[in-house]
């Protein structure tokens, strides 16, 4: 076929014809889903024949696709919602995957009414396996990306429900897996849709237009697409969920996923890889184009080569039959993307890889289906998943026997079985790969081909020769016959379509690949040359003989050395690195929590501290500031001095009631001593004579220190009071003589007034309190050697403890003499204003104190008047030299 | 440009009928508490009827304006509804109605329920006047008397932890709202005028040292309500503390109308040339973007439901503010969808989460194991809200992601995506958890759990908001491209921004 021819063809096909079709095929299981809950509360048996009806009247549906596109070649619905509208477009690749999904989800459903019996919530069951199948219908028959994003979204979240049926514990651990590589690829997928709008592209199912984004942009895209649509399929190495996922599900559900939904996966490579990412057909195609979609084949050919190895290697170590199965479904994959790789890689002549990988998709759904089922009637009837533990059962269970049989020929690739045609289609596809360019790298492509062949083999010998052939593992009951019927109808539906798709491979050619292909301009008559000389010819039966030999090979030297028990350490397991990954972000998130919330404490530590330092530092400003205006105001440092004045007085009378006991004690012991019980009334008497003696010396002792504290000299004086407490206990013993001895004679009730000031002043002028306040400063203690000579150093450098002390007195001092100073002048001149000139009274007696009050007044008067004249005459002398100036 | 006005009653009528129904209140309360609750869900039906009649009116093409008040020669308060406006205005409305009807239900047997209700009621007012301010004075006193109004209601439980949340609300807002002002001072010094214009009213004349520093100021000062961090300090303490149905409103509501704030000065008061000569928003960018990544982290990591919400909006929000600072016009039509979306599912899970905190006593996510069982709506409604959240498609929040993310490509800056999705990726692991542990672990037990593990569902008067949030939730997604639904409102307002 020719450029020009080929246009013709692409043009004629992209002609769509409207219908509702897909949009019902699609909608009508959703709305169906309703319906299930109401039904299966009342009437579950009527609720069993609506789901089995419902899944019937979709596979019809999707039959009634056929003649609509063996005419119309497009048919495609619109349903405006979302953003703008929902697009279903089936050609014959979507009518297909239509066609099988439906009838495998028949099958399926047909057989999970009976095994559900061992489950609960049937109704949750049915309801999610309606909304998956219209969730499935809907990615396959989507007509743009939003709608193909939108409906693999929802089957992925959907089918959760589906994975944790059982609910037990590894249920949900493995459902949890299953979720979170949905959501990631979901995101994946979403990144890649944005970036092939960025690449140009306008959301639908055709190839991206040149010229737009650069190389890297378009790699980007290309690998976002394919990881997302990847983690659904089971490609490697996002396939870590299938394994535990797969067997945790309920088998007929596993038949559903394992057999149809990875396809959807599958499905949307196949999209990427030749449609949006094939050069549009067109007179002249771009050299570079065609690079790019060469390379990106390449790669999904290789990611496919590695699924297939990597699957099967895997799948041989399992005992647990689903697990085995499921590690085969991402094998089988890696054929699928081999197939769909090599017809990308090989572009115009891709016909084989498209007919290969499809016919795979197709061959697969239905063998896996049909060993998940008859692994399923297993279980159901032994409760054993084992394959060491169980054996000899192709006698109880004959039937089921049969159809294993004949699903496990479908994948090994028995000839006249359906694996068998598109395993050697997808063999020819890598060998006309490796041929087209001569890629020798594709030539060891081939020979691992070859061996994973083998090794599925190995791994079905395995299965049916252990679990089937061979003596019984373990008692059987008498319940262990074979499966109950419907199973049976399932399976075998199921087995007939794999031989027939076996026997007549042309249904498919003929009838889907070949119009498909023909509307995508690609030769398709390479097709028919298979068909006519390849099939069931001699080298395709070798390579399957091959095959089998090395299986049986594997299989034997594998038993006979317990190879298959071997298991490789966790490092190697990509799913252990996953998990790390996983466990790495929540810890991420954890530090960056705290982190946050150390700064957030540290901050809000350090406001406080501000705000209490800057409370600290007002209060000190204000403390300082009262202290100015009071000594301002007042002429004294009235804290300070009040507050010494305070301690002062404490001692002093602490030391008067000190002597007043003194002297009582000592009269107790007296009047005790010579005979007799105390004389209260002595007693009263000493304690009132002490008491005015202890009164009256106290009351000297404050009169010496009140004159100190107008010398200024308050502060000293009370720190020398504080350390004479012995010199002032002294006179308590003379108190005490004293009261004692006037004692009788206050008794007597004569006035003693002039013997007790004498007293008084007798221990007055003994104790002379004055000077005991002058005394000295404390003694220095001595220093020796080079410390004394450092220490004279310091002291000599340094000023002296009482300089400074003197200084700030001094200072503090000269303010409040400044202040005492400014304050009486301010009141000397007020009362002088304010005063009335009195006359002389002649009644007013002098008292000495007046005449040596008013003495001194009149000399501090002289005093401030001169000093006021001469700030005046200063004042002037000042004015009078401005003024000449 | 801008479309002709008409005068009409309209927006006054959206903002003064909550005034009269806040003064009604007391007295209403006196006379019978049934007689309240209906006059108060008069009023707000009536001010949700008026903001969807505007809505749709603009959505036909047309533009209203009233002016209310002369304060100065030059200067009125002005209402103008035009597209952004009308959007929000309709968003706040019937979020108001949902948050009021469920506190019917929540708030019955409190204390103090006419000053809640008053303010509740009267608050409604002044969002009503931001969403439809038409010049910049209007918006300032509407949004200062909006900030500081709510107090009452964020310390209405009066706790020792309320009365600190509130004093941080109130000083975090306080700081940001006198940074507006001084904003708006400058422009008004600088421009001359100070009406929202569409292209701007800062010209280029004006230094630019000056035009940087109105920027920064209005950013630091709308950005303290639309929580940018280091701004959002407020955000997680208020959320806990005030009482579920005005925690609803603050998420959906009020920390958007920040970022609603952002969007008028960015388009209307800069102009889309003088953003792009003055460069700045890249930073804008880096910041939002940082927002986004940094709160979802820290959302992870929290165990108090309500806290975890409070930070997922923190991230959502930023979404807004790094959509409009991409100056394209996808973008900014991701932007206004995403208010509307976002006020609708954070709705739905604050109003999910008091219900959970009244009926099950649980407020942290540990405690919800199993709630699925006891409370099947409630449960249903969080799950799809959650998946609403993270962007799964059919429902609103795919909407306003996928905008987003035609809007980055617009710029031609990959790494943005990263963020976009990284985002979602680390919503779907804060949220859905919660969702899992509800239906799929067994409940812890109490003793007086044994004899009532079923029937703990809450009443339908609490529920019905619920799943009317919910619903539009769906319909907003399903429908999203239907005309008069959000998506043409905004597109509306973009192409009215951009020209």
């Amino acid at each position: 076929m020719d450029a020009g021819h080929a246009v013709a063809v692409v043009t004629e096909a992209a002609h769509v014809v409207p219908s509702a079709l897909p949009a019902a095929l699609v909608l009508g299981p959703l709305v169906a889903a309703a319906l299930v809950r109401p039904l299966g509360k009342r009437w579950p048996g009527v609720r069993n024949a609506y789901v089995v009806a419902i899944t019937a009247l979709t596979l019809l549906g999707a039959a009634a696709l056929i003649p609509l596109i063996a005419e119309h070649h497009r048919v495609q619905s619109v349903v405006p919602a979302l953003l703008g509208e929902l697009t279903f477009t089936v050609d014959s690749f979507s009518m297909l995957f239509a066609l099988f999904t439906s009838f495998v989800w028949f099958a399926a459903t047909l057989h999970s009414l009976d095994y559900l019996k061992h489950e609960k919530k049937h109704d949750r069951y049915h309801t999610t396996t309606l909304v998956v199948l219209a969730a499935n219908l809907g990615v396959v028959l989507a007509g743009d990306l939003v709608t193909l994003y939108l409906f693999f979204e929802a089957l992925g979240l959907v089918a959760f429900l589906l994975v944790i049926h059982t609910e037990t514990d590894e249920a949900k651990k493995a459902s949890a897996k299953y979720f979170w590589m949905t959501v990631i690829g979901g995101f994946a997928l979403v990144g890649g849709i944005f970036l092939t709008f960025a690449l140009g592209g306008s959301g639908a199912l055709e190839p991206l237009p040149a010229g737009h984004g650069d190389e890297m942009l378009r790699w980007a895209a290309a690998i976002l697409l394919i990881l997302g649509f990847g983690v659904k399929a089971g490609m490697v190495p996002v396939h870590v969920w299938l394994p535990d996922a797969h067997p945790v599900a309920p088998a007929p559900a596993s038949a559903l996923l394992s057999g149809v939904m990875i396809k959807a996966g599958a499905y949307g490579i196949f999209r990427v890889v030749t449609a949006l990412f094939r050069p549009e057909v067109a007179e002249t195609v771009e050299e570079s184009l065609w690079h790019f979609s060469e390379q990106l084949g390449l790669v999904v050919l290789w990611i496919g080569i590695a699924t297939m190895f990597i699957g099967v290697f895997l799948a041989l170590q399992q005992s647990n039959a689903k697990r085995m199965l499921a590690y085969h479904s991402v094998s089988q994959m890696g054929f699928i993307l081999a197939g769909i790789g090599a017809a990308g890689y090989l572009g115009a002549h891709g016909a084989m890889g498209v007919a290969g990988g499809l016919y795979h998709v197709v061959n697969h759904a239905l063998f896996k289906a049909c060993l998940f089922l008859g692994v399923g009637a297993v279980y159901y009837r032994t409760h054993s998943l084992d394959l060491y533990h169980t054996g000899g059962l192709w006698k109880k269970m004959p039937i089921t026997f049969a159809f294993m049989c004949v699903a496990a020929a479908g994948i090994t690739g028995v000839p006249l079985f359906n694996g068998f045609v598109s395993k050697c289609l997808i063999h020819h596809a890598i060998v006309e790969a490796w041929e087209y360019h001569e890629l020798a790298s594709l030539g060891i492509a081939e020979k691992i081909y070859i061996v994973t062949c083998g090794g599925t083999a190995c791994s079905f010998i395995k299965l049916i020769g252990l679990m089937f052939l061979g003596k019984p593992k373990m008692e059987y009951g008498p319940e262990v016959k074979d499966a109950p019927p419907r199973m049976l109808l399932g399976m075998g539906v199921l087995a007939t379509a794999i031989i027939a798709l076996g026997w007549f491979p042309q249904i498919l050619i003929r009838g889907v690949f070949q119009p498909g292909l023909h509307t995508w301009g690609v030769h398709g008559d390479i097709l028919d040359h298979y068909l006519g000389h390849s099939f069931l010819s001699s080298p395709d039966i070798m390579s399957v003989v091959t095959a089998f030999a090395l299986g049986f090979t594997f299989f034997f030297v594998g038993m006979k050395f317990h190879l298959f028990h071997l298991h490789a350490p966790r490092y190697f397991s990509i799913d252990w690195w996953y998990g790390q990954a996983a466990h790495g972000l929540i810890a991420g998130c954890r530090t960056i929590d705290h982190t946050y919330e150390v700064v957030r404490g540290a901050t809000s530590l350090l406001l406080r501290r501000t705000r209490s330092s800057y409370a600290t530092a007002v209060g000190r400003l204000d403390r300082q500031w009262r202290l100015v205006t009071t000594t301002l105001l007042t002429g004294a440092s009235a804290p300070r001095d009040q507050h010494l004045m305070q301690q002062a007085y404490l001692l002093l009378e602490r030391e008067r009631q000190d002597a007043v006991r003194t002297a009582v004690i000592r009269a107790e012991s007296l009047a005790r001593g010579p005979g007799g019980p105390p004389d209260t009334g002595t007693i009263d008497a000493v304690r009132e004579i002490a008491g005015y003696i202890a009164g009256r010396m106290m009351h000297e002792r404050m009169g010496v220190l009140a004159d100190s504290l107008r010398r200024g000299e308050l502060e000293h004086a009370v720190t020398l009071l504080a350390a004479s407490g012995d010199r002032l206990a002294k006179a308590r013993a003379p108190i005490a003589a004293a009261a004692l001895t006037l004692a009788p004679a206050r008794m007597r009730g004569e006035s003693i007034s002039r013997e007790v000031g004498a007293a008084v002043n007798s221990l007055l002028s003994a104790e002379r309190f004055d000077r005991m306040m002058e005394a000295a400063a404390p003694v220095a203690q001595v220093a020796l050697g080079r410390t004394a000579d450092t220490l004279g150093g310091l002291r000599r450098a340094l000023p002296t403890r009482a300089e400074i002390r003197a200084a700030d007195a001094r200072g503090r001092n000269r303010l409040e003499r400044g202040a005492a100073w400014a304050l009486e002048i301010l009141r000397l001149a007020v009362s002088e204003f304010t005063q009335e000139r009195t006359e002389w009274l002649p009644e007013h007696r002098f008292e000495e104190q007046a005449v040596v009050r008013t003495r001194l007044r009149i000399q501090r008067y002289a005093r401030d008047i001169s000093a006021n004249v001469a700030i005046v005459f200063v004042v002037l002398l000042v004015f009078i030299a401005a003024l000449s100036m | 440009m801008d479309t002709e006005a008409t005068r009409s009653i309209l927006p006054v009528l959206a903002f003064m009928l909550p005034l009269v129904g806040a003064l009604l209140t007391a007295p209403a309360q006196r006379a019978s508490v049934r007689l309240r609750n209906g006059l108060l869900l008069v009023v707000a039906a009536a001010v949700a009827v008026v903001a969807v009649a505007l809505a749709m009116g603009v959505a036909g093409g047309a533009a209203y304006e009233s002016y209310i008040l002369q304060l100065t020669p030059q200067i009125w308060m002005y209402l103008r509804v035009d597209a952004a406006g009308a959007l929000f205005g309709a968003t706040v409305a019937v979020l108001w109605v949902l948050a009021l009807v469920y506190s019917f239900g929540y708030m019955a047997g409190e204390h103090r329920l006419g000053r809640y209700y008053g303010f509740f009621i009267l608050c409604l007012s002044w969002t009503m006047g931001v969403a439809y301010a038409g010049n910049l004075l209007t918006f300032l006193i509407f949004y200062e008397l909006f900030s500081i109004l709510t107090y009452p209601l964020v310390v209405h439980e009066e706790t020792p932890e309320a009365m600190a949340a509130g004093t941080k609300y109130i000083v975090y807002i306080l700081v940001g709202g006198t940074l507006v002002l001084l904003a708006i001072v400058l422009t008004f010094f600088s421009a001359g005028t100070q009406t929202f214009t569409n292209g701007g009213i800062l010209g280029g004349g004006i230094e630019r040292v000056r035009l940087l520093a109105i920027f920064w100021c209005f950013l630091t000062g709308f950005g303290v309500k639309a929580a940018l961090v280091p701004l959002h300090g407020w955000v997680p303490d208020a959320h806990p503390a005030a009482p579920a149905p005005f925690s609803a409103v603050l998420s959906g509501v009020m920390v958007a109308a920040g970022s609603f704030g952002i969007i008028r000065m960015m388009f209307q008061v800069f102009g889309l040339e003088l953003l792009q000569d003055l460069a700045v928003t890249r930073y804008l960018t880096w910041i939002a973007s940082f927002t986004v990544l940094f709160a979802a982290a820290l959302a992870v990591n929290q165990d108090n439901l309500k806290r975890r919400l409070a930070y997922s909006t923190i991230s959502q929000m930023a979404y807004v503010v790094l959509a409009v600072s991409l100056l394209g016009t996808e973008s900014t039509v991701g932007a206004l969808v995403h208010i509307t979306n976002h006020a609708f599912m954070k709705g739905g899970l604050f109003l999910c989460a008091g219900l959970f905190i009244r009926r099950l006593g649980a407020s942290s996510v540990s405690q919800l194991d199993g709630a699925a069982r006891r409370m099947p709506v409630t449960a249903a409604c969080f799950a799809i809200a959650c998946l609403g959240m993270i962007g799964t498609p059919p429902l609103s929040g795919f909407t306003s992601k996928w905008y987003l993310g035609l809007g980055m490509l617009e710029t031609e800056d990959p790494l943005l995506l990263l963020v976009l999705l990284g985002g979602a990726l680390m919503a779907a692991v804060y949220l859905l958890p919660i969702v899992y542990r509800m239906y799929f672990r067994e409940p812890a037990l109490t003793p007086d759990d044994l004899t009532q593990i079923e029937g703990r569902e809450a009443p339908a008067s609490m529920l019905g908001p619920l799943v009317v949030a919910t619903a539009l939730t769906v319909v907003l997604g399903i429908g999203a491209s239907l005309p008069g639904m959000p998506v043409s409102l905004a597109r509306m307002a973009a192409e009215a921004f951009f020209h």
